[in-house]
Formats: structure tokens, C-alpha cells, sequence
């Protein structure tokens, strides 16, 4: 029944991505390397991203994921290689030097497109769920405090915490502050958005209403990067799934080529350590069966990126 | 208040720095003449030569000090000096002379020139009522003495093999020791010690007789000469006329010691005089505002410059946190004291003179602007870096995030120890009486010897420090149950 519900999952995401190859590629990762002193994190990773789709970066614990992930928001600068998101493009340190001016600029121009919602989603404590929202576009884009209101209120309800406007991050639940977070990043309008594992912070019933939203997400038109060692969540969710390890793409493509056929032998011994790890992810078998139900029944309907947990 | 030590190294310090300094003050007598007034130094906790009640000085050398300034055409204006910062005072010309029963010593005349001696005095000993065998100096040996600090007394004492010395700050804490038991005698100038026993240390006496001939001079800086030439034309004067006569009679007469025998006789002194305490309130108003004052503006300068110390320093680049680590290593690393003396002897040698009241508000802002900017770096530091990357990943500049999302977090974190910082001020603001500011401790200090009452006055200062430091508190309450809501994420 499970396996079931699944095949019928890829079916739907399957007819997404058909839909989606068309499109073009908005990030355009190449060669790039980072290195901490001798240890190299990120050695030349290579892959594509295509506009509008959901695409999960996987891999074993420092694999580079993160790193990478941070590399494309500039929160980490890379040595060699090329990022290009949209029309901004980014060399590495060593390739290119820029003068402080232009790496201010070229920071201001790569995050005025990418938004990221960090694993521990970093809410701003002092300011209410409408505050965190509404201080970017205010302080960056200038607006007035009410039409950061208004913008900050639309987002707060587009993730259902229309309700929790006044309330500090201390007094909302994971999910409920992940959801600021996400509204926070609407907020300023990017084209992508990073998610820094997104479901590492939060119960695993919560798992659901995260892949929901993600979808929902997808939905809008943004482009989404999903970094997360979560094998199921990510069949679950991604059109594209691209497995890292060592500091580099080692394998890209759609879920049931990259779960149901692995091509390299690094993909398949990951997969096969994530079997033998089966028991345990399906500890709460029914939460599991619950969650892709829900899933499933929920794709259709988003006038609310979340519900109510 | 301070170490002994502490403040001794301070002024041997300062007192060879400042050495050249003496060559500065020249033409006095003309500088005399033309302000109209002799401004006079003393450390007024020293009845019945000096003492200071409010803004009325009176003793001996004050009636005195009024007669030769009005031989010499001019008014006599008394200010008053701890007796441990009067001398680099007299020298960097903050008075034209010191009058404080000062002993005229080869070491003193070899940086100062003095006015021919107005008085005649010698050390006594002093022990208590009961106690038998000591009648001499040589009975002193092996024997604890106190006296006060930078007296001739010490000096005589220091001198003498096997006696340890205790150095108070006025007379009347060593007595007050002395009684106590702590101590074994007191050595000081006979006619002081005559009348703090009669005052309120009844279970004391003095024993022997003076063993020393100490004259009293009035000190001038170097290069005096011509006003240290009329002073004693002016002093010569008032002894021919027999005015040296009657004042030495209303101080030191026997009409004097019988109505000073008989006021005590009326009234058996109490440790702790509710009534004195009552009538002298009023006094400690001056002192107490003065102190506020000193805290209150030095905290309120020193929050923006140790925020902006503290801003430079969590900066990457080098050239700007270099020079606010050194800035904080060196004044943290450097007492109070000698900071507060450097601003007001030691910057008048570069020409630059700034006032009493400005030099203590300086040093105390530039003192607390070290400690203030690291309890602001802690805050920041405090601060998960994930704020920061938040911040800037929404498109924040540096300074935006900082002032926008890091700042107001960190004045959430940082007001407990920042009151701590502010009582702390409040009570170091002490340290300026040593450049002869009368704030609150002083003003007890003078009020304490002034009527020999010690465990009255002192028990009052700390209840006013309480008082002072009150508002601190409650406006650090009402700032952390403003922001309760968010401190705890």
C-alpha cells in the first residue's frame, strides 16, 4: 500500500517535470572549488538547475551540501569556478578578483534574487512574526511601513499564520516559525529560494506539512534548492534530485532514475546504508502513511501555502 | 576607596613628572595682585587647624590665612584638597599656596619654598585610656602606629627601627583604629590630637610630651619668591600687632580648651549621634549631587564611545579593532587613580589645563568606555551568527543588520551588566577627590574628622551611595520587564 501510494507520487511528478523540462536553466553551477585551508569542500561540483523546478541537493553528512547551498547565496565565497543565477554571474575568488565595491554589488544583485531558509530558520527574536517580515523590505527596498505591512501581512497568510502576526518567535511552535521564515524570504520577492534542511528542525509529523508547502511553493513559480539527507523526503518531493558526495555532484536526475536506477557506485551504496536504515525511518509507519495521503490529497488545492498543524 | 600602595606609586609617579612644572608659575605675587584674591590649598579634615563645615571653613590656619591675605590687598579663597594630591596641585598652579598644618621638612623645601613658620607644633602619642608602657617614641618598637598619610609623623616613624606603621587617610580613622584595639598608638601633631580626644575619643589620652619641634610654613610652588616675601612682611606684621596672639588664643587658649572641655562634658560623645546626623544632612547635599552628577554624565558619555569601541573591535579588519584593543587593554590595565591624576597634573606640563569637575567627568568616561565596550562586544558576540547571515541573506548591509537586528538584541542582553557598570561608576567616582572635588565620600571624610564622629558620618555616606545607586536599578527593572517577551528564544 505504501509502494503503491508512491509509484502513484512519481507518476504526478514525473508529468510535472515533462512539463518543467522546457524551461530553462536559471542556475548554472560549474567546477566550482572551495577549500578550508587543506581541506577541500567543494571540489568541482558541476550541475543545472532549471527555472521552476524543485530540485533536492542529497548526501551524507559533510558532503559539501550545505556548503554549496551557502556558496549561492554568497554566505560563502568559492574559490574557483562559476556560479550563474539568472543574469548574475559569480566567479571564484581565485579566478577573478573584485574590488569591494563590486563584490558588495554583486552580493546585492545574487540576494536580491535568492532567498534561504536556514535549518534553525534564525527569526529575528526581538521583532514579532509580522516585524521579521516586514524589516527586508523596509530597510533594503525602502518601503513604507505600511506597505511593508501589507506585503509582510499577504505572506503571513499565504503560510496560514495569519493569526500569529503579533506573536515573537519564542511564542510559536518549529513549524509555525519556519513558516515565518518562509514568509520572511516571500517577503522580498526572489526568484529562488534555498532551503538548508528543512526538515532536520522539526517533528517528523511536521515532515508532511513541510512537503506540502515546498510543493505549494513550486507552485508560485519559484525556483527551489532543497538540501537534506532525508532520501524519502526527497523522492517525495523533487523533480530533480542530485546526490553529493566528496565535494561534488556525483549524480543528477529524477528520483526514480537516481533512486530506481543509480548509475555510480557511490549513489548505490548510499541508497543501500539508507535501506538498511529503513526500520528506523519507518518507526512511525503510520505518521508515514498519513503524511503521503495528505500529500497526495493535498497537491490540488493551495489557496494556503500551509495549513494549521 | 584604594590601596595605600596604590595611591603612594600614583603620586611619587606624578610628583617626578611633574618636577619641571614648578618653573611655570612665575610673577605670583603680580598674578595675586591683579585676580584680587590669594587662593589658598588645604585638606580641611584637620580640626582645630582646618575643618570645613558646608562651604564655611574655619581653624586656625583659616583665620590666619584671612589676615596675611588682607595685609596683602587681596581676599583669601580656601580650596580644598585631599592632602595626598595638595602638592602637584600647589604645583601645576591650582592655588597660589597651601595652608594645611604643614610641616616645613629638608625634603619639602627642596621642591617647594615655604613662608618663614606661623606655629609651632611637635608629635604626641596617643594610646588608649588603659593601656601602661608606652611614654616614649623608643617605647613604640615592636608596636603597631598609625598615622596619617604623608605626615611628618610617618615620616619620623618610618625612620625609627622596628615599628610598623599604619597610614590612614584623616586622623580620626587611625584614632577610631586605635580604639578599636586594632593598633597600639597613634603619633600625630599635638594640638589635633588634643582635640579629637576632647571631641569624641574620650578613651584615649596622650602621654609624654611632644617629642618632636615641627614647624608650620605655608607652602608656595617654586618660583614664588616675591609673593613669599610679602607673605612674610604680612606675617611679621601680624604677630607684631599681637593678631597672631588673639587667633592663636581663640584656637588654642586655655579659654579655648576650657569651653571645649566643658561643650564635651555637656554632651558625653555617642558612637552614633542620631542628633549630628540630623544637622548635618543638609551638608551632604553638595556631595551628593556632585557625585550623581559625576556618574550620571560620565555613563552617559561613556555608553556611545565604549558602543563604538566595541563595534570597532568585532570589526575584521585589523586597522580598525587594533586600535580599540589597545585603547581598552590600556585603560583597563591602568588604575582609575592614576588616570584621573594624568588628566588633571600631568596635561597642564603640555600646556593643557582643564578644570577639576571636567578632568573627573574625562576620566571617569574614558575609564568606563573601556568596561562598557566589552560588556557591548560580549552582547554582540553573544549573538548567534546565524542573526547575521539572516540579516544579510534578505539583502541587509553589514551596518544595516547591525543597527537593524544585532543591536537591538544586544542592548536586551547587555543591561544587567551594564548596571553593574553603572553602580560600579557611581561608587569610583570617589577617586576624584583626589584632585579636590568634594563629592560624597569626601564630603563624609571631611564631616568625619571635622566632629571626630566617624561611625556617624561614614554610615550615612553608605546610605547615600544606596540611595544613588536605586534609580540605576529601577530603570534596569523596568528595561528587562519591558523586554521579557524576547529574551528567552
Amino acid at each position: 500500500m505504501l509502494r503503491r501510494t508512491r509509484v502513484k507520487l512519481q507518476d504526478t511528478v514525473s508529468s510535472w517535470i515533462l512539463k518543467l523540462n522546457q524551461e530553462q536553466d536559471v542556475i548554472e553551477v560549474t567546477d566550482i572549488v572551495k577549500r578550508y585551508g587543506s581541506n577541500t569542500v567543494l571540489n568541482h561540483a558541476t550541475f543545472q538547475i532549471q527555472t521552476g523546478q524543485l530540485t533536492t541537493i542529497l548526501g551524507p553528512s559533510g558532503c559539501g551540501k550545505s556548503t554549496m547551498l551557502r556558496c549561492m547565496n554568497r554566505l560563502e565565497r568559492f574559490d574557483r569556478g562559476r556560479l550563474k543565477i539568472g543574469d548574475v554571474e559569480v566567479s571564484g575568488t581565485e579566478d577573478k578578483k573584485l574590488t569591494p565595491a563590486e563584490e558588495k554589488e554583486l552580493t546585492r544583485r545574487l540576494r536580491e534574487r535568492v532567498g534561504i531558509i536556514f535549518q534553525n530558520f534564525n527569526l529575528f527574536p526581538h521583532l514579532t512574526a509580522l516585524g521579521n517580515c516586514m524589516e527586508a523590505p523596509m530597510t533594503v527596498k525602502g518601503m513604507q511601513r505600511k506597505e511593508a505591512e501589507d506585503v509582510a501581512r499577504h505572506y503571513l497568510h499565504k503560510v496560514g499564520l495569519a493569526d500569529k502576526e503579533e506573536h515573537y518567535p519564542a511564542q510559536l511552535s518549529g513549524g509555525q516559525q519556519q513558516r515565518v521564515a518562509i514568509a520572511r524570504a516571500l517577503a522580498m520577492e526572489p526568484e529562488v529560494i534555498l532551503f538548508d534542511e528543512p526538515t532536520s528542525a522539526l517533528d517528523p509529523q511536521l515532515i508532511q506539512s513541510v512537503a506540502r508547502m515546498l510543493r505549494a511553493l513550486d507552485d508560485l513559480g519559484k525556483t527551489l534548492v532543497v538540501v537534506s539527507h532525508d532520501m524519502n523526503f526527497a523522492r517525495r518531493i523533487s523533480d530533480q534530485v542530485i546526490y553529493f558526495e566528496g565535494g561534488h555532484a556525483v549524480e543528477a536526475g529524477t528520483p526514480q532514475e537516481v533512486f530506481g536506477n543509480p548509475q555510480k557506485a557511490e549513489t548505490r551504496a548510499f541508497m543501500q546504508s539508507f535501506q538498511e536504515d529503513e526500520p528506523l525511518a519507518d518507526a512511525q509507519p503510520n505518521a508515514d502513511k498519513l503524511q503521503s495521503n495528505a500529500l497526495e490529497t493535498n497537491l490540488g488545492t493551495r489557496d494556503n501555502l500551509g495549513q494549521e498543524e | 576607596m584604594m590601596s595605600q600602595q596604590t595611591r603612594r606609586t600614583a603620586l611619587t609617579l606624578l610628583l617626578l613628572l611633574l618636577f619641571p612644572v614648578s618653573t611655570l608659575a612665575q610673577s605670583a605675587l603680580q598674578r595675586v595682585r591683579q585676580s584680587g584674591e590669594l587662593r589658598i590649598g588645604t585638606d580641611a579634615t584637620y580640626p582645630p587647624f582646618e575643618s570645613v563645615e558646608g562651604n564655611e571653613f574655619s581653624g586656625f590656619d583659616i583665620d590666619l590665612g584671612n589676615a596675611i591675605a588682607r595685609e596683602l590687598g587681596v581676599k583669601a579663597r580656601f580650596i580644598n584638597a585631599s592632602f595626598d594630591g595638595i602638592f602637584p596641585a600647589l604645583q601645576n598652579g591650582t592655588f597660589d599656596a597651601v595652608m594645611s598644618s604643614v610641616t616645613i621638612t629638608p625634603e619639602r623645601s627642596a621642591s617647594m619654598l615655604f613662608s618663614d613658620p606661623y606655629y609651632d607644633s611637635g608629635q604626641l602619642i596617643c594610646v588608649r585610656r588603659e593601656s601602661e608602657g608606652i611614654n616614649a617614641p623608643d617605647d613604640l618598637k615592636g608596636k603597631t602606629v598609625g598615622v596619617q598619610i604623608n605626615t611628618t609623623a610617618q615620616y619620623d616613624l618610618e625612620k625609627r627601627e622596628g615599628v610598623t606603621v599604619a597610614k590612614y587617610n584623616t586622623i580620626d580613622l587611625a584614632l577610631l583604629d586605635l580604639q578599636n584595639n586594632r593598633i597600639d598608638a597613634v603619633v600625630g601633631d599635638a594640638p589635633v590630637l588634643k582635640y579629637m580626644i576632647f571631641k569624641s575619643f574620650r578613651e584615649l589620652k596622650t602621654v609624654g610630651h611632644r617629642f618632636t619641634d615641627e614647624k608650620f610654613g605655608i607652602a608656595f610652588a617654586q618660583g614664588s619668591e616675591d609673593l613669599v616675601r610679602e607673605v612674610n612682611t604680612a606675617l611679621k606684621k601680624i604677630k607684631e600687632t599681637g593678631e597672631y596672639d588673639q587667633i592663636h588664643e581663640k584656637w588654642f587658649g586655655e579659654a579655648a580648651e576650657r569651653a571645649a572641655e566643658q561643650e564635651a562634658s555637656k554632651t558625653k560623645p555617642k558612637t552614633v549621634d542620631f542628633n549630628l546626623a540630623r544637622r548635618l544632612l543638609p551638608l551632604f547635599l553638595s556631595g551628593i549631587l556632585l557625585t550623581a552628577q559625576l556618574a550620571l554624565i560620565s555613563l552617559a558619555l561613556g555608553l556611545p564611545i565604549g558602543l563604538l569601541l566595541a563595534l570597532m573591535r568585532v570589526q575584521s579588519s585589523r586597522l580598525i579593532a587594533a586600535p580599540a584593543a589597545l585603547y581598552v587593554e590600556v585603560v583597563r590595565g591602568t588604575p582609575l587613580l592614576v588616570q584621573i591624576l594624568f588628566i588633571y597634573f600631568v596635561l597642564p606640563y603640555f600646556h593643557i589645563y582643564i578644570p577639576a569637575k571636567t578632568s573627573g567627568v574625562i576620566a571617569l568616561t574614558l575609564n568606563c568606555a573601556a568596561y562598557i565596550s566589552e560588556i557591548f562586544r560580549a552582547g554582540i558576540l553573544s549573538i548567534d551568527v546565524g542573526q547575521m547571515e539572516a540579516a544579510r541573506s534578505l539583502g541587509m548591509s553589514y551596518s544595516q543588520a547591525m543597527r537593524r537586528i544585532i543591536l537591538p538584541q544586544t542592548f536586551r542582553r547587555v543591561v544587567p551588566p551594564l548596571t553593574n557598570e553603572g553602580i560600579a561608576l557611581l561608587k569610583d567616582s570617589s577617586l576624584v577627590s583626589v584632585i579636590g572635588l568634594t563629592e560624597l565620600a569626601r564630603t563624609g571624610q571631611e564631616l568625619a574628622s571635622r566632629y571626630a564622629a566617624p561611625l556617624t558620618i561614614w554610615p550615612m555616606v553608605a546610605i547615600f551611595y544606596l540611595l544613588l545607586t536605586f534609580p540605576l536599578t529601577r530603570v534596569a527593572e523596568y528595561l528587562e520587564r519591558r523586554w521579557k517577551t524576547v529574551t528567552r528564544s
